[in-house]
């Protein structure tokens, strides 16, 4: 392993990251195209942002451990139309009251395989704020791992995938391993030209996690007939003192508000348009980030 | 402006108007007042568009031309505003957009360039402040939240906003207060014009002590049975349609 200096660090012709701070030590090795990264996050009062690009050029094999130290903040932004195939492997742990954001916008071209797994692991007081925008591919699959290993550790999540023709894998599994942690994750999706999008979000409370509270919702939205969505909430609760919420809807667009819409002049192509940004923008605000709001809504409204 | 002829109208294969007979001039303002399920309401969905309304036979033109062969959006372009008894909400897009686009969709039909958003927001804030309507609920999702009055409110900022020339009223009044009734219906004596015509349909006279008609329309089992003048809606107030 070779250490380099933070600050646009290329990796290979194909990958490299863009960092706006010296409060970040990243190192690498590339064993069969495959990129380990290390990167270790330690406190400053300007909280660490790194970029991920991607050229392009050719398929993209990613192992990254990533370690916020106590009180330390990394926001990371994977903000690629990726045209090649990605494999992701993220392992993180945060550090007690350190905050790790992960915001990817990612448009995928129709005739790649996509996998991201991710395991989190969280100390004492630490959140970890989560936001996945995707336009599907042939094939894509996310499969988050959190583990909230200490007390008022705290994950939120959001996913919104537009699926066109594709395949869309989505697991997420909770487990709240300590008392007084929070988890809250929504998860929402459309599928057009016949897609299969699926969702399974775990919860599980263990037996001496008292005072949690988990909040899960999961919605679908089918525009034809031949796309499918299957969504399911999975609680394993062991804990009375809990407040757990979970819910499960998917169906088509309300021919009320198509009507509504056109009665105002809005073509029905259009009207269905705006259907979409307002079902996928439902839970924005969940973003706090301004910027990454932004961002956010500009990838819905681009994408739908 | 508007002539029915003869217009059959089924839902759900029932037969809810018969051979309607109505016609509307420029500028006037008609009401419309029945019983529960006397097909008042649907005559307003029937010239929207609405599916699942099924013209079984009939005419109808508005401004000359035949409004039953356009899509809905389409009868909207070429004029005709329905506010709805209970505004649609839509969640996740926030007014101000929403507005914008139906505005910048009624340009675009008569090839206009889309608003730029800083007179979108001049003309906001002054057709806002007709209806006092805070400028805050333009943020929120699009009658998300919102009171009745809050809806009905924005239904008449659409309608202002669109220039409609005929407006269609389903029940505007009901969930209203006094209050927001008298600004309502300050904001919709406003939008009067020689141009523009109203259909009311209301089942109360306290709507059309504001808003004056000219015409007043009793309908039961879907066919007009009675036409005067506004006195006739002070006689139904006092007593029944019996």
């Amino acid at each position: 392993m070779k250490t380099l200096k933070p600050s646009i660090i290329e990796f290979t012709d194909n990958f490299w990251i863009e960092s706006n701070s010296k409060n970040l030590s990243i190192s690498h090795e590339i064993i069969n195209d495959e990129l380990k990264l290390k990167i270790t996050a330690n406190y400053s009062q300007i909280p660490s942002r790194i970029k991920l690009i991607s050229s392009n050029r050719s398929k993209l094999k990613i192992i990254a451990d990533i370690n916020l130290n106590e009180n330390a903040t990394l926001e990371i932004i994977d903000e690629n139309d990726y045209i090649v195939d990605t494999s992701f492997i993220l392992k993180s742990f945060l550090g007690s009251h350190s905050i790790l954001e992960l915001y990817r916008f990612n448009k995928f071209q129709s005739d790649t395989n996509n996998t991201f797994f991710h395991t989190c692991n969280l100390s004492n007081g630490s959140t970890f704020k989560d936001f996945n925008f995707t336009n599907g591919s042939d094939f894509t699959k996310n499969e988050t791992k959190i583990n909230l290993n200490e007390k008022n550790s705290k994950y939120v999540g959001s996913g919104v995938v537009l699926s066109n023709s594709s395949k869309c894998e989505n697991n997420l599994n909770i487990r709240h391993l300590s008392q007084s942690a929070i988890s809250d994750c929504s998860f929402k999706a459309v599928t057009r030209g016949s897609s299969n999008v699926s969702f399974k979000g775990k919860v599980f409370v263990d037996e001496n996690c008292s005072n949690t509270q988990s909040n899960q919702i999961s919605k679908g939205l089918l525009i034809d007939e031949e796309s499918k969505i299957n969504l399911t909430p999975i609680l394993e609760i062991n804990n009375d003192d809990v407040v757990c919420s979970h819910g499960a809807a998917s169906g088509k667009a309300d021919e009320e508000v198509l009507f509504y819409l056109a009665s105002r002049g809005i073509s029905k192509s259009e009207a269905e348009r705006i259907y979409i940004q307002g079902f996928l923008s439902e839970f924005i605000e969940k973003i706090e980030d301004a910027e990454m709001q932004a961002k956010g809504q500009y990838f819905i409204n681009e994408n739908c | 402006m508007l002539e029915i002829k003869n217009l059959n109208v089924t839902v759900e294969e029932k037969q809810i108007l018969k051979n309607l007979n109505l016609k509307i001039g420029k500028g006037e303002v008609h009401a419309i007042m029945g019983p529960n399920g006397s097909g008042k309401s649907t005559i307003a969905h029937t010239l929207a568009g609405k599916p699942n309304y099924n013209v079984e036979s009939g005419e109808v033109n508005l401004n000359g031309k035949d409004l039953l062969s356009k899509d809905p959006y389409e009868r909207s372009l070429n004029g005709l505003f329905l506010a709805f008894q209970y505004p649609i909400e839509l969640p996740g897009v926030t007014n101000a957009s929403y507005l914008k686009q139906i505005v910048n969709a009624h340009r675009k039909s008569r090839k206009e360039t889309p608003i730029d958003a800083g007179e979108f927001l001049k003309i906001l804030k002054e057709k806002s402040k007709l209806l006092d309507i805070p400028m805050d609920m333009h943020s929120r999702f699009v009658n998300t939240g919102f009171s009745g009055g809050e809806k009905k409110k924005n239904e008449v900022l659409q309608m202002d906003l669109l220039d409609p020339s005929l407006i269609i009223m389903d029940e505007t009044d009901s969930g209203l207060d006094v209050d927001a009734l008298k600004t309502t219906a300050d904001a919709i004596n406003k939008l009067k014009n020689d141009e523009r015509s109203f259909i009311i349909i209301t089942h109360y006279l306290r709507l059309l002590e504001y808003i004056e008609p000219d015409y007043v329309h009793v309908f039961q089992n879907g066919s007009v049975i009675e036409t005067g003048d506004k006195t006739l809606a002070s006689r139904i107030d006092q007593e029944g349609y019996s």
